[in-house]
């Protein structure tokens, strides 16, 4: 280890709940593009790595369709059937072992208009005693776990339709977000359908069809490349048990430990004080204080001075999810890919609106699995 | 520069067999970890991350390494999961090696399962042609799932696809259906020479195949491979990690690996023309890959055996063809005097192969951990080949004809 | 038609027949004897409610079952206003679903808690164990929980 690896080409999709075109087009012509954004052609990519996930695709061995539309034709390629950023990850190490010196990862899936995400994400529980039996899902996790975080920390419900709000404004203003709320605000959110208390409808992500996808490359390779290459300066990742009775909801031993393990690497000592934003795979709203204290992002508990001060909006001390996170799009399998491509739109500078001023270290997050069992994290950072 | 990565346990949850009605998926799974660990000295606290996968459609659990955490020891440790079709369990191990060769871990396990009684793969396997319907028409699988044969022998799904390779094998290699009845029948016996192999029949003679239905002419059901349920576990650490456990002797060192796609048709395209399905093209570029990594320069001769991924049976002629191993189209003829036999010159599948073993998400892995245990002189029950094993290559084959892996284990790491 | 976007939806059924393995079967005939099983870790302990086969902390593969209490302690809950089945969200009457640490359980299992209303629930409230009147083994033998 210890080679350097860059992100030299970053794309999403404009996310929608319509795609009309097959994911196969769609995957298509984002590589497309980005390979043109960025001057190379697909034979500049010396490997593949896909995250994509047989449920979602409603196929097995779903990638058999898409390998050669993303350029990897007669080439080494693979596919990791977990959220986005676990490409990425898998790429990242591809480029460390020296065999290769260019990667893409690419993550997406139809969540918006091919099926109904709570559907796919009810095969995940385990078909002995939680499917049967009915109470245990996505949803219900993370209201049990936004309830414990609320009782210890004072954390009302109107401060979680507050940081909802801030979410939903910040995907208003990102051109790739699929949701659009006129007006968000905390009334809209507390009226909007309960679900599982304290969670409203308005509270989960918004489950879209989109694409995300990243180029990596070594650093001689990264050179040849662009003149403004991101550095990968730390990668952690982790997983928790399933069971959720032995779970501690608010600690999320394995995010902790994924962020623990990328600060290392990045020579990180006060995530506070050296990293400037945060993008989160939030797949509820409630999620994203106890996953930002886990991170050591905000200190433990803080979530109502958090939101009172508007520490995570977009000019505050830690931006939380600029883009408007998951909330605005969260098209499975991509979602964490997409954080990432986010995150390293704001070092470059070209987040617009959402833009974090002179932004020059970012975390981006992922993850799978009921009540985020398994993380990864990302750091990323501009050299000048 | 490069890391060398040697494999140095393998461990299987025990015979392969077609129903497991008394494990779930987890406690499936555990018993693989369990005896890989049990082969070493290692404590499950030792391995610092994980590499699973399966084919999960199959078993109708979406992520099943998310519930089986912690019957695998994975609970607060990195996992990542991987699959990619009938390669999923080569894949798997792969990416255990990049764990290692990047340098960010030290002591990685891959482990490749499936319970297949808990599904019906051949609806599985459909499920891939099922939205391009002229695709499926095109491909002409049969579509009766009922099961039948030995140990439950299933047809259909991709048998429609592979009998228009074994047709073109047999012309290009001027052979009969008697080979693949030949070959088949070998491989039955060598599985009762395995104690892990799932369809185990002593002195299987051709004629035994010859016995059983056809299919899709050339393919009997003899010839096609069963659902098996079973997991395997392999333990991957640096040379660094295998000097410290002074572990140098009995290790398969990874010498070369890759894998490559192709497109998702029957005869795959080279150079824009369809060519006939038994080309294989990419199989013949990796294999080329993966030697030139391995140092290796004529496969004939260096390589002493190989595991191949054989759905069917007329593919352990074929394999060996467009992995280097023989002359293309002499495979009638090495199989006719012997050669791949345990004894023979270039043993063919000692484990009995895919034909005789299929737990989907393990098989491509299975293929891996042989060769691992014919080099390290550790394949149990008379399935070791007789002659000193320098290099053995494993092959994995999947997706729509389209996927190829090639795995070179050896028993000297390459100088770096 | 030229120029018009087709979408073709194909709806795809599977059936499965999955296992639910050693420890729950023997939960399951715990169930039918009005008994609530768990597993004991002989390194740590640590008592599982519902049993599973590996202690995942200390990785030590579990065979003790012993039974626990019937009571316990309403650690964490949700009040429900829907059900999710096969993906399909549903508004349904509110119903509270607990996470309950039973006495000798290290683990918290979770139950439908009844007979307290749904603005009155909170943390901490005994809670014990109602019986289907005539159990068949299976997990709806244990109906619900209600304050002790």
């Amino acid at each position: 280890m210890g080679k350097r690896v860059a992100i030299v080409g970053y794309k999403q999709t404009k996310h929608s709940f319509d795609n009309l075109v097959s994911r196969e087009r769609m995957v298509y012509e984002l590589v497309k593009s980005l390979y043109s954004d960025i001057g190379i052609t697909k034979d500049a990519i010396d490997t593949f790595i896909l995250a994509s996930n047989d449920f979602t695709d409603g196929r097995t061995i779903s990638e058999v369709y898409i390998v050669p539309r993303i350029g990897a034709y007669m080439k080494d390629e693979s596919k990791v059937e977990s959220d986005g950023l676990n490409a990425a990850l898998y790429a990242y190490m591809r480029i460390q072992s020296g065999l290769y010196d260019t990667a893409l990862a690419i993550g997406f899936s139809m969540s918006g208009s091919e099926f109904r995400a709570p559907m796919i994400n009810s095969y995940v529980m385990d078909p002995a005693y939680e499917r049967p039996r009915g109470l245990i899902n996505f949803h219900s996790i993370a209201a049990l776990q936004a309830r414990v975080y609320m009782e210890k920390y004072g954390f009302k419900e109107r401060d979680l339709a507050k940081l909802t709000v801030k979410d939903l404004k910040n995907a208003n203003n990102n051109p790739y977000a699929a949701r659009r709320e006129q007006k968000p605000t905390v009334d809209s959110v507390l009226g909007s359908r309960p679900l599982y208390a304290p969670l409203h409808e308005a509270h989960v992500s918004a489950y879209a069809d989109g694409a995300a996808a990243v180029v990596l490359a070594s650093e001689e390779a990264a050179k040849r490349i662009t003149d403004k290459p991101l550095w990968i300066t730390g990668v952690g990742h982790s997983m928790d048990t399933y069971y959720l009775g032995d779970r501690d909801l608010l600690r999320m031993d394995s995010l902790r430990s994924a962020g623990e393990q990328a600060y290392r690497m990045a020579g990180i000592k006060s995530p506070k004080r050296e990293i400037d934003l945060a993008e989160l795979h939030t797949n509820f709203a409630s999620e994203e204080p106890v996953f930002a204290e886990a991170l050591g992002l905000f200190k433990e508990g803080s979530g109502k001075e958090v939101v009172a001060n508007g520490d995570s909006n977009v000019d505050g001390k830690m931006p939380v999810n600029p883009s408007g996170g998951p909330l605005g799009a969260n098209p499975i399998n991509a979602a964490g890919l997409i954080r990432l491509v986010d995150v390293c739109a704001q070092l470059n500078g070209e987040a617009g609106k959402n833009q974090v001023k002179g932004a020059k270290t970012g975390l981006a997050h992922g993850q799978d699995g009921p009540g985020a069992q398994q993380n990864v994290v990302f750091i990323v950072r501009r050299e000048k | 520069m490069k890391r060398n990565v040697a494999i140095i346990s393998v461990g299987y949850n025990g015979r392969f067999v077609s129903k497991r009605p008394d494990v779930n998926i987890p406690e499936l799974i555990e018993p693989a970890v369990t005896n890989a660990l049990g082969k070493t000295k290692l404590k499950p606290d030792d391995i610092q991350a994980y590499v699973v996968g399966n084919m999960h459609t199959f078993e109708g659990v979406n992520g099943p390494h998310l519930w089986a955490s912690d019957h695998f020891n994975g609970s607060g440790k990195p996992v990542m999961r991987v699959a990619t079709g009938g390669t999923t369990g080569a894949s798997v191990f792969q990416a255990a090696y990049y764990h290692v060769a990047s340098g960010m871990y030290d002591v990685v396990m891959a482990i490749g399962w499936e319970k297949q009684d808990e599904g019906d793969s051949q609806v599985g396997l459909v499920g891939i042609v099922l939205p391009e319907a002229f695709t499926l028409f095109q491909f002409g699988p049969e579509m009766n799932t009922e099961r039948g044969g030995v140990g439950g022998l299933g047809g259909g799904g991709s048998t429609g696809g592979a009998s228009y390779q074994a047709m073109s094998y047999l012309s290009r290699a001027h052979a009969g259906i008697e080979h693949i009845d030949r070959i088949a029948a070998l491989m039955r016996s060598n599985a009762a020479k395995n104690p892990y192999a799932h369809l185990q029949q002593p002195g299987c003679t051709e004629a035994d195949i010859a016995k059983t239905p056809i299919i899709t002419y050339p393919l009997r059901f003899g010839h096609t491979c069963p659902t098996s349920c079973g997991a395997v576990a392999m333990i991957l650490v640096s040379e660094s990690k295998a000097k410290k456990f002074g572990l140098t002797d009995r290790v398969a060192w990874v010498k070369g690996l890759g894998s490559g796609t192709s497109d998702p048709t029957t005869g795959n395209f080279v150079e824009g023309q369809i060519t006939d399905p038994a080309e294989q093209h990419m199989c013949k570029v990796v294999a080329k890959k993966v030697y030139t990594m391995a140092g290796i320069k004529d496969p004939t001769k260096e390589i002493q055996v190989a595991e191949v991924y054989s759905g069917f049976s007329h593919q352990d002629l074929m394999w060996p063809e467009r992995l280097g191993l023989v002359k293309e189209g002499k495979s009638p003829e090495m199989l006719d005097k012997g050669a791949f036999a345990i004894g023979g010159e270039m043993p063919i599948n000692p484990s009995g192969g895919v034909t005789s073993t299929n737990a989907i998400g393990a098989s491509a892995m299975v293929r891996v951990s042989e060769a691992a245990l014919q080099v390290m002189g550790l394949a149990e029950g008379g399935h070791q080949i007789p002659m000193k094993v320098e290099n053995a290559v494993a092959h994995g084959w999947g997706g729509l004809f389209q996927f190829v892996t090639v795995t070179l284990v050896g028993r000297t790491p390459v100088k770096s | 038609m030229p120029g018009e976007t087709i979408k073709s939806m194909v709806p795809i059924t599977f059936l499965y027949r999955n296992r639910v393995g050693q420890a729950l079967e023997t939960y399951i005939d715990g169930l039918k004897d009005k008994k609530i099983l768990g597993i004991k870790c002989p390194a740590c302990d640590k008592v599982y409610v519902p049993p599973r086969t590996v202690c995942g902390c200390c990785h030590k593969k579990l065979d003790t079952y012993v039974e626990v209490e019937q009571q316990g302690t309403l650690e964490n809950f949700t009040v429900a206003h829907v059900t999710i089945e096969g993906g399909e969200i549903k508004d349904a009457e509110p119903y509270v679903i607990g996470m309950i640490k039973l006495k000798g359980a290290d683990s918290l299992l979770s139950a439908v808690v009844k007979g307290v209303a749904v603005d009155k629930v909170k943390t901490g409230i005994r809670v014990k164990a109602v019986w289907k009147e005539e159990t068949q083994g299976s997990y709806s033998d244990l109906a619900y929980f209600e304050p002790a």
